[in-house]
């Protein structure tokens, strides 16, 4: 009788074990989960002096750069980003105010996004600091990110010859992801 | 993503935790307790494991979360969840999973009294440590943390699975001190480490000036050394498991180990035993690859130089530069070079109060026949196991009460803190129904009702035939 009731005992605990389960949990929220992301970046920067521009013509008032941006128009990117912010902080030595035109290329060279940032007259003594923030976001973030490259124009709104300063641009980007599946 | 915490979550529910067998060790109901300390006493003439069932374990888990934390049914967001996760985590908290399957075992005494015992079992054992700060910044980005260090020397994990070959000689060396040893050969069939990496990523306003930031890479030397896995890359999936099964015969790569162990009765009431389990190493020296990844950079954006270049001509390829400098920053090598690899050592130590019915001895049995050596049917005591892993140990306490109800059924439960909870209940019954041995254990039984609460979950089982002439 007792041999019985040991056994009971046995075959009780393994039912107990094999009874064990997984409950008040849903395994379908994985669905759900999404990294959010958010990356700050350095942009592009550069340091022009008057002869940036003379070198091209003693009155010139333009000059540009192109850099590729091959990234913009990943996968990764492409699918996963809600909203791109860049921030530009021109310093201006120049007596002189500057439109600074942002141009984003696809492969073609069409323009798919512009961003025209003004720049206001500084001087040597005094260099003017203009800060500028473009939201990037829905619909104007498809085109965005059909890019592959950017142009970069500098546009004086009159002659620097014989003029000194300088123009110092600093930015960064911050790139809002939402990856998911 | 998703289906990878998928699986990792998902499958703690049906593995278990650490390799700490604390209700099978002392147990010496069962011959696998030789297997945890090779000087246990053992009372049987001669064993023989079933074949393939005399021994089950898996064991797996998290210490810092459950799958209840992340997949409860709530109103609350479960990326936030895992926020709050990954926010409770730190770099010393980690998975693991064990397993293991025993081939063969048997043991026989010999004329002198010696108990020898051998077997084959084949094991996998996986840790992966949680590098916090690589899911901050996979999780969140940088944007919240500028200034801070994100240390990628928190990658740590470790995985081997290999077949190991055992013969180990058990004796009574006087009344009071039984001792053990027993010989192990590995087998290597599979083996990756990332163990020893260093390096920071940190985001910090510019103290150059050129920019609004740098972005600084330093100091990055990460490794990563496997063994049998360059070879099966060409492989189908059928022939790469014959592959790896190919190995189990000593093809792989081999390693050689040691278990020691002891108990000693310190008087009547009062046991103490300790045993040290894998101490020896793999030598890796066929089908070895591995990587590092070396050097350092500072990135702050893209300098533009306005050249005086007329219409029609390229500007200067900037990107294309910058993405060569940062590759040309980094090495990133090959190695073919054999090493070998400590095995976690795990060591135990014991001791217990004997108390309860007398049995056995002279003093007049009441029939409880509990061995030669067991002198009362009940015993408590206090158990310590500890584990030596790549960041340093996994330490586990235990308080235990067995007891020997009859000659079919003895049981041991046990009360166990370690790195996953304070407050971990095990239970242990093994059945004797003539020569047939049977046994199961089973730890966190208090989350059996809803196995997702539980941060680890242990099981043990096992069929054996055991022959004890003194029956």
């Amino acid at each position: 009788m007792k041999k019985n009731l040991y056994l009971l005992f046995l075959f009780t605990f393994i039912a107990f074990l094999f009874s064990a389960c997984v409950k008040d949990t849903d395994f379908n929220q994985t669905d759900d989960i999404a990294l959010t992301t958010v990356l700050e970046l350095d942009f592009i920067f550069f340091n022009i002096n008057s002869q940036n521009f003379t070198d091209l013509g003693i009155n010139n008032t333009i000059v540009s750069d192109t850099t590729d941006l091959d990234f913009l128009d990943s996968e990764i990117v492409s699918e996963n980003i809600i909203r791109a912010d860049f921030y530009f902080r021109n310093t201006n030595s120049f007596p002189v105010s500057f439109l600074a035109q942002y141009q984003f290329l696809n492969d073609n060279n069409e323009i798919k996004y512009e961003v025209i940032v003004p720049v206001q007259a500084g001087n040597n003594i005094d260099p003017v600091i203009t800060e500028f923030t473009e939201i990037i976001e829905n619909n104007a973030l498809v085109n965005f990110t059909m890019a592959t490259k950017v142009v970069v124009n500098t546009i004086a709104t009159s002659s620097l010859n014989n003029i000194n300063g300088n123009l110092d641009l600093q930015s960064k980007a911050t790139y809002y992801l939402r990856i998911e599946e | 993503m998703k289906y990878l915490l998928y699986c990792i979550f998902f499958s703690w529910g049906f593995s278990l935790f650490s390799q700490n067998k604390e209700v099978l060790y002392g147990l010496d109901e069962t011959p696998q307790a030789l297997l945890l300390n090779p000087g246990a006493r053992i009372s049987n003439s001669f064993h023989i494991g079933i074949p393939l069932i005399s021994h089950l374990h898996f064991n797996g888990g998290s210490s810092g979360v459950s799958a209840y934390d992340i997949f409860q049914k709530s109103s609350v967001d479960i990326n936030t969840r895992i926020i709050n996760t990954i926010s409770e985590l730190d770099d010393r908290d980690f998975f693991t999973t064990t397993q293991q399957l025993e081939i063969l075992n048997f043991g026989w005494k010999n004329k002198k009294e010696f108990y020898f015992s051998g077997g084959l079992y084949q094991e996998f054992d996986f840790v992966f440590y949680f590098p916090k700060d690589l899911a901050v910044l996979a999780w969140e980005g940088n944007a919240n943390y500028i200034g801070k260090k994100f240390d990628l020397g928190e990658i740590n994990t470790r995985g081997d699975l290999l077949m190991v070959y055992h013969l180990g000689a058990t004796k009574r060396w006087n009344k009071k001190l039984t001792i053990g040893a027993r010989a192990k050969i590995y087998s290597s069939l599979l083996s990756f480490s990332s163990t020893d990496n260093s390096g920071t990523f940190e985001t910090r306003i510019s103290e150059s000036g050129n920019n609004i930031y740098e972005h600084l890479i330093s100091n990055i030397n990460l490794s990563l050394n496997t063994s049998g896995i360059a070879s099966l890359n060409d492989l189908e999936g059928g022939s790469a498991t014959n592959k790896i099964l190919s190995r189990a015969f000593f093809s792989g790569n081999i390693g050689v180990g040691v278990d020691l162990g002891a108990t000693y009765e310190i008087n009547e009431k009062w046991t103490a035993s300790a045993s040290f389990i894998d101490l020896g190493a793999i030598f890796h020296t066929k089908d070895v690859e591995s990587y590092a990844i070396n050097g350092e950079y500072t990135l702050d954006g893209i300098e533009l130089l306005f050249p005086p270049i007329g219409s029609g001509n390229s500007a200067p390829p900037y990107y294309d530069d910058l993405i060569d400098e940062i590759e040309e920053s980094f090495s990133l090598d090959s190695i073919y070079n054999s090493y070998s690899q400590m095995r976690p050592l795990k060591a135990y130590a014991s001791l217990k109060y004997n108390f309860g019915r007398p049995v056995g001895g002279d003093e007049g049995c009441d029939c409880l026949n509990t061995g030669e050596n067991q002198k009362y049917n009940q015993s408590v005591g206090v158990q310590f196991f500890n584990m030596f892993r790549p960041k340093g140990p996994q330490f586990a306490a235990t308080l235990f009460y067995y007891r020997k109800i009859s000659d079919y059924l003895t049981f041991k439960t046990t009360y166990t803190a370690d790195s996953y909870s304070y407050n971990n209940i095990g239970l242990g019954l093994v059945a004797n129904i003539k020569i047939l041995n049977f046994y199961i254990v089973a730890n966190n039984l208090q989350w059996y009702s809803n196995f997702a609460k539980a941060k680890s979950v242990s099981l043990q089982m096992g069929l054996n035939i055991i022959i004890d002439e003194n029956k």
